[in-house]
């Protein structure tokens, strides 16, 4: 049994007092093995992120079910950490306390937060920041911080929203390449949601193209290569352009429009 | 050569202005020595008892401290420091306990704003120093003034309070849901944290209003000192050097709470606007 199982999911948004209805995400199924990095690509506004965000319990589906390891998820839990695209640190805490938020929400002993939090410190390279504020850090390093704190409470799958959208192109490519490393290491299953073909190449074991809305999938692609990947390398700009033609024949067919509540969802 | 010696010149000169504290105290002094000067020659040019100029209002000043005569109700400037200040922070703190609380829930609770605020906005056009007839008659002379400076603070710190709830950053919840709090602890680890710099905010402005309210509940009526009583005291009897002395009183105490309540919002939140 795969340990993320979103089966027949659909999500329905109401605006006002029911007058207008907007279908985000239709016939929605996902099966994502253990320790898979997974990632969603599809053209902006087709429900990724709203995707991401109903898995991590933030959300809640009209209909459909999410399994993770056989349990349905009702909210926000502790199994499945988030990384946001705005990092989301609180600002007043330095980077160790971020990273030991969710230990002191489950009441972890201080020692053992101490220890759990100098491990993770030292997994994503924020050795000699942990006592910094974030405004403080650089983009990178607060997104290293972002990571750390999902991982410290140990989840069972790691949320990603776009969390390199914010970085510069080269402070981009290198949090990949230190992603993949974090990732090795954890050995987490990643559902990574991106607008950049070029990134979801580099980093997934599998990419799932959405449609525009509302947001199915249109094709999974599955690449077993080795890691590290070669952007350089002709299969790298084969599949990168197969993938452009697909995302762009979707922009191009756009959205559907509003439906109304009369006619059946 | 010269042109060497003049750029030269220039950029020490626009390194004095730009670097160190040391300008800053310069442009200050100058800015206050202008201010001065014109005093002088405006109380010089209009001749009048009524505009006296510096140099009297300073001798004044010196002497309200050692001068006193209790039969016209003239108080040691000591003895009218200590009233204001016990009013100011007799007011502020009771604003202060009350505002927080109430700040907290209206912004945090929906119900209690939509019960709250229609009642706070019918309120808060309200001059403060409109009801210091109303808490004279009602609670006295020496009650009442502190119940002013109540409602002067109040207001400012309970709105700085909701807006702060309010705008609490959605990611920062967000982040704290995924990592498993629930509303109590989302509550107490992030909308509270978040919140104390909009708090000192409402305190900062709070102060300031608060001295005006004092001043204004003083001159209309409250017993036992004050440098507000000071000043229409000494205007009753045509003292208007004293009345001058008094008002410097009003802006050094104002300027003195002012800058605590900078230095503290500092030290509580120092990541704050970064």
């Amino acid at each position: 049994m795969s340990m993320l199982s979103i089966s027949n999911l659909e999500k329905v948004f109401t605006k006002g007092k029911g007058e207008e209805q907007l279908l985000a995400i239709k016939d929605f199924n996902l099966e994502v093995e253990e320790g898979q990095f997974i990632c969603l690509l599809g053209p902006s506004g087709c429900g990724k992120t709203t995707l991401l965000r109903i898995v991590a319990g933030l959300e809640f589906q009209t209909r459909g079910t999410i399994l993770i390891n056989g349990k349905t998820i009702t909210g926000p839990g502790s199994d499945r950490g988030m990384v946001f695209q705005e990092f989301g640190l609180f600002p007043w805490r330095t980077a160790r306390k971020n990273i030991e938020f969710g230990l002191e929400l489950r009441k972890v002993p201080a020692k053992e937060r101490q220890t759990i939090s100098q491990k993770y410190i030292e997994l994503v390279g924020l050795k000699g920041f942990e006592d910094a504020h974030p405004y403080e850090l650089s983009g990178g390093m607060k997104q290293r911080v972002g990571i750390a704190r999902a991982l410290a409470n140990d989840p069972a799958v790691l949320l990603m929203d776009e969390p390199f959208g914010a970085l510069d192109a080269q402070t981009r490519n290198l949090m990949q390449k230190e992603l993949l490393r974090i990732w090795k290491e954890t050995k987490k299953t990643v559902l990574f949601v991106t607008h950049s073909v070029d990134e979801a190449c580099f980093l997934a074991d599998r990419i799932v193209v959405m449609t525009s809305r509302p947001g199915a999938i249109k094709e999974i692609f599955p690449i077993d290569w080795e890691r590290p990947r070669d952007r350089a390398s002709v299969e790298f700009a084969n599949l990168r352009k197969r993938i452009l033609a697909e995302l762009e024949r979707e922009v191009i067919a756009g959205p559907t429009a509003p439906i109304n509540p009369t006619d059946k969802v | 050569m010269s042109t060497t010696i003049s750029s030269r010149v220039r950029k020490r000169l626009v390194f004095f202005v730009r670097k160190g504290k040391f300008s800053d105290f310069i442009v200050m002094a100058l800015s206050i020595g202008v201010f001065l000067a014109l005093w002088y020659i405006a109380s010089d040019l209009l001749h009048t008892v009524y505009f006296p100029n510096p140099s009297t209002v300073f001798d004044a000043l010196m002497n309200s401290f050692t001068y006193s005569n209790p039969q016209v109700g003239v108080l040691l400037m000591g003895q009218n420091i200590a009233a204001s200040m016990t009013r100011f922070l007799e007011g502020f703190a009771l604003a202060f306990i009350v505002a927080l609380p109430v700040g907290l829930l209206m912004g945090y609770l929906r119900y209690a704003y939509d019960v709250g605020s229609p009642i706070v906005e019918i309120f808060r056009p309200i001059p403060p120093i409109a009801w210091v007839p109303f808490f004279i008659i009602l609670l006295g002379p020496l009650v009442g003034p502190i119940w002013v400076i109540f409602l002067g603070a109040f207001f400012p710190i309970l709105s700085n309070v909701i807006f702060g709830v309010r705008s609490v950053d959605n990611t920062l919840l967000d982040a704290a849901k995924t990592l498993g709090a629930k509303r109590i602890t989302i509550f107490s680890k992030v909308v509270l944290p978040y919140t104390i710099p909009f708090i000192m905010a409402g305190v900062t402005i709070g102060v300031g209003i608060a001295w005006m309210c004092i001043v204004a509940a003083e001159m209309l009526g409250a017993e036992g000192g004050g440098v507000g009583s000071y000043i229409r005291v000494n205007s009753d009897l045509n003292n208007f050097p004293a009345m001058f002395a008094g008002m410097v009183v009003i802006a050094a105490l104002g300027l003195i709470t002012l800058g605590v309540a900078r230095l503290l919002e500092k030290q509580v939140s120092p990541w704050r606007g970064k």
